[in-house]
């Protein structure tokens, strides 16, 4: 058969028709991965305009711009959007258009769970957004604690909102994980063993494990929460025996773990990017693998940190200071790999490089002044303070935005065709990194001067003025370096240079694919022999037998967890519109238990178990 | 390019035919295997914030112990209903598809008298503790309810499997009955953690 032949049936078996039904019932990692990524940055936007808000109104001391109430609802939804609705679905989003490509697998192990996950997503973002479009936010910031998130306190629906939506948004991203763990576990290429994985792969592995264990403390925590607003429960209640203090051990439990789960991914996004630019290996490879995992597992075991002002025994206080001491180790030891790599290559500066870059500055800055939190006496000092807020945004701005954008100036090429511009690049990147440091570092002294976070504003005379001052013109700044990127994607998907396959001279087997890539990769499934597929001399399409075309149904290999020697052929399941619809009469189930309506729930969670039972019915046509 | 040239690739990729592999019925378990780590890891929450509640209380299980009759007849119920279902599976494997629904449906029935039997429980122990008594009575009738959830969900898996049209090698590549049976017997082991927690060691803690 010809190639030519080849290609038209495997392009019928993959491609999803281009009409509406064919938009909404896509299973298409790729399709996917772009809305991901594309509704991720919208809510980025979201929290970042909520963000300015705050910032109008605290540029100077007693500014009326925003009341106390409605100054608690948008710093809340700020946080809530930022660190559960971008920071973490974005990765995902590139997880989940990358990972395929970069194993070498023509879609994940399941698709259709896949679009589920993203719908739900979406959903559950928009169940939030209800929140603030009915006038009543969440405004117990995003840890929400008990006893002021109680009913007594807080008697609107903002935080049943809050908590539902949460539940929500943990059936997708436990799914997402799931998907993750057994796509990347089995359906790499032939040859690519453990030890030959990208860094980006041990990264996505290690958060997708450590979401498994600790979204169901989220869970929970939220599920007590709710019994304990609407149903007479008394979870966090001293007065019936309860405890508000519980409501805090289930939410770091699960909340420090998120933190690498919103980082961990960044980190393995730098390691593709910097030695590519840097023109030679990355060093220490497996190092950076170890330290990967390690740090997922030690950041089960840190989580107090986040309680030290509450009381507690010398003991514990020493255990989990001096875990987060060690945490800090195998961060640090990535960032010199880092170091060395560039070092010991021969840099070139493109706007991704320098985005990576500076992520490497801004979390060794946030890195550094989190050891400090981590010290108990200094924690007590500067806990509540605008310091932890400087810190946050040292860790996740640096360690998650920052790579992002790497990510799209690296990546985008593949998701578009297209190139972005390099001087627009540039400039958004110094705008960008000039904006934050402004932004967030005279925060540290504010902190120090005892400025507390989450106050609606202060008086004059406290010395806070003209800082602040400067925080509100940094963030302005820094969201002019954002907008400079946007507007640079728009330009280059109308009149962007071509792409072409592998614009970077790149070493991964998702450059071995057309930009954008076909719907079904590349005709021949690849062979890896080595850790830089397309930098070695083993030509991963040669095939001249056809043997690895697998053209007679949608299907791609299976191979073993470690030695990934092919054992099996997966069969992908075709586009459906059930995930979508699962995903829906999900959302009513959720929305029926925020009201309380509890046959509207019971009828919403029947319909979504028959939908998931139609979505999995077997079909013939699978035998084949 | 075409050819394979430089440094020698392993014979194992020069031998790399993907025509003859069979099809792979695994993803389907291993996804199940993840469902059941997050599961797991959410009983561990909810026992966790058992003994945390129970830290220093006045009135907690220690005073009056539940009953441990129904835990126990309960327990032998769905130990039962567990053996049952593998039978079940070790007759798929000899291709006796029959005999495996019928396994497959005699475990839905046990597994209902479970929840006619921790109906009764619930009844009878309302008398004494309701979720609205205290934290104590929220997190025993959270964790028990959890629980039952799942045997809930389980059922519904179950008799959506037993309508399933075949069980045979060449059915759906993803193995339903394993599938759903696996996440019964976890639905079962967690059962005997609860037996042991909540009704069996407050009996040895309790104070006279």
């Amino acid at each position: 058969m010809s190639t030519l032949a080849i290609e038209q049936r495997l392009t019928e078996l993959w491609e999803r028709p281009k009409t509406v039904r064919g938009w909404f019932a896509t299973v298409d990692h790729k399709d996917l991965g772009i809305r991901y990524v594309v509704t991720a940055f919208v809510f980025l936007l979201v929290g970042g305009a909520e963000a300015l808000l705050m910032r109008i109104q605290l540029s100077g001391p007693e500014e009326t711009v925003l009341g106390p109430e409605s100054y608690n609802q948008i710093f809340s939804m700020h946080g809530i959007t930022m660190i559960f609705w971008y920071a973490a679905p974005i990765l995902s989003g590139f997880a989940v258009f990358l990972i395929p490509l970069m194993i070498g697998a023509r879609d994940m192990a399941f698709p259709r769970l896949n679009a589920f996950t993203y719908w739900a997503y979406l959903l559950s973002g928009i169940l939030l957004y209800i929140a603030p479009a009915i006038g009543q936010a969440p405004h117990g910031g995003w840890f929400a604690y008990m006893p002021y998130t109680g009913i007594q306190f807080s008697p609107s629906y903002g935080l049943d909102f809050y908590a539902l939506s949460l539940i929500f948004l943990t059936v997708s991203t436990t799914g997402g994980a799931a998907n993750f763990i057994v796509t990347i576990l089995r359906l790499r290429a032939p040859g690519m063993t453990i030890s030959r994985m990208p860094l980006f792969l041990y990264s996505t592995l290690t958060i997708s494990f450590a979401i498994l264990l600790a979204l169901p403390a989220l869970t929970v925590a939220c599920v007590f929460m709710e019994l304990d607003r609407r149903w007479g429960t008394h979870f966090f209640q001293i007065a019936n025996g309860g405890d508000p203090i519980l409501w805090q051990q289930l939410f770091w439990f699960f909340g420090h773990p998120w933190v690498y789960v919103i980082f961990l991914p960044a980190t393995g996004m730098i390691s593709m990017i910097v030695p590519v630019f840097s023109r030679r290996p990355i060093v220490g490879h497996p190092y950076i693998a170890i330290s990967t995992i390690l740090t997922g597992a030690i950041g089960f075991g840190v989580w107090l940190h986040h309680m030290f002002t509450i009381g507690m025994s010398d003991m514990a206080m020493s255990f989990f200071s001096a875990g987060s001491m060690t945490i800090s180790i195998f961060t640090t030891v990535q960032v010199f790999a880092w170091v060395a790599t560039i070092w010991k290559g021969r840099p070139v500066l493109t706007a991704a490089m320098l985005y990576a870059v500076g992520a490497i500055a801004l979390l060794v800055i946030g890195g550094l002044n989190g050891v400090f939190t981590g010290i108990v006496p200094v924690d007590w000092q500067v806990h509540n303070t605008y310091y932890v807020v400087a810190h946050i945004h040292y860790v996740i701005v640096g360690a998650n935005v920052f790579p992002v954008f790497a990510a799209i100036y690296y990546w985008g090429p593949k998701m578009t065709g297209r190139m972005l511009n390099e001087r627009l690049g540039k400039w958004s990147f110094w705008v960008m990194f000039l904006g934050f440091n402004l932004a967030f570092f005279p925060m540290h002294i504010l902190g120090l001067m005892g400025m507390p976070r989450r106050i609606y504003t202060y008086p004059s005379g406290m010395g806070f003025g003209p800082m602040n001052m400067l925080v509100t013109i940094g963030g302005f700044i820094l969201g002019l370096g954002i907008l400079i990127t946007i507007i640079n994607v728009w330009i280059s998907m109308r009149s962007g240079p071509i792409a072409g396959r592998n614009p970077w001279n790149s070493d991964g087997l998702e450059w071995e694919t057309d930009s954008p890539p076909k719907a079904y990769a590349t005709v021949h499934i690849p062979i890896v022999v080595s850790r830089h597929s397309l930098w070695d001399d083993n030509d991963e399409a040669y095939d001249p037998e056809n043997e690895r075309v697998l053209d007679q149904a949608r299907m791609t290999p299976t191979t073993t967890v470690l030695d990934a020697e092919p054992v099996g052929i997966a069969t992908i399941p075709g586009d459906s519109l059930a995930p979508l619809l699962a995903a829906v009469t999900m959302f009513v189930l959720f929305i029926a238990l925020i009201f309380q309506l509890l046959w509207l729930a019971l009828a919403a969670f029947l319909a979504t178990f028959a939908l998931c039972g139609y979505w999995l019915w077997p079909s013939t046509q699978e035998i084949a | 390019m075409g050819t394979l040239a430089g440094s020698p690739p392993t014979d194992r990729a020069q031998a790399c035919n993907l025509t003859s592999l069979p099809i792979d019925d695994q993803r389907g378990i291993q996804g199940m295997l993840c469902v059941i780590l997050t599961e797991m890891s959410l009983f561990v929450c909810l026992f966790s914030a058992y003994f945390y509640l129970g830290i220093d209380k006045n009135r907690w299980a220690a005073d009056q112990p539940p009953k441990l009759m129904y835990a126990l007849v309960m327990l032998v119920v769905l130990l039962s209903s567990s053996a049952v279902l593998e039978w079940g599976e070790r007759q798929i494997s000899r291709q006796r598809y029959a005999a495996a629904r019928i396994a497959l449906i005699a475990t839905i029935a046990i597994g209902l008298v479970f929840m006619v039997l921790q109906a009764l429980e619930y009844q009878d122990h309302w008398k004494t503790l309701t979720p609205y008594s205290d934290s104590y009575g929220s997190i025993f009738y959270a964790l028990t309810t959890f629980h039952a959830a799942h045997v809930a969900v389980g059922l519904m898996l179950l008799s959506y499997v037993a309508f399933l049209p075949r069980y045979g090698p060449l059915a759906a590549p993803f193995r339903p009955y394993k599938v759903v049976s696996l996440y019964w017997h976890f639905v079962d082991i967690v059962w005997i953690f609860i037996v042991l927690i909540l009704y069996v060691i407050p009996h040895f803690t309790a104070h006279g």
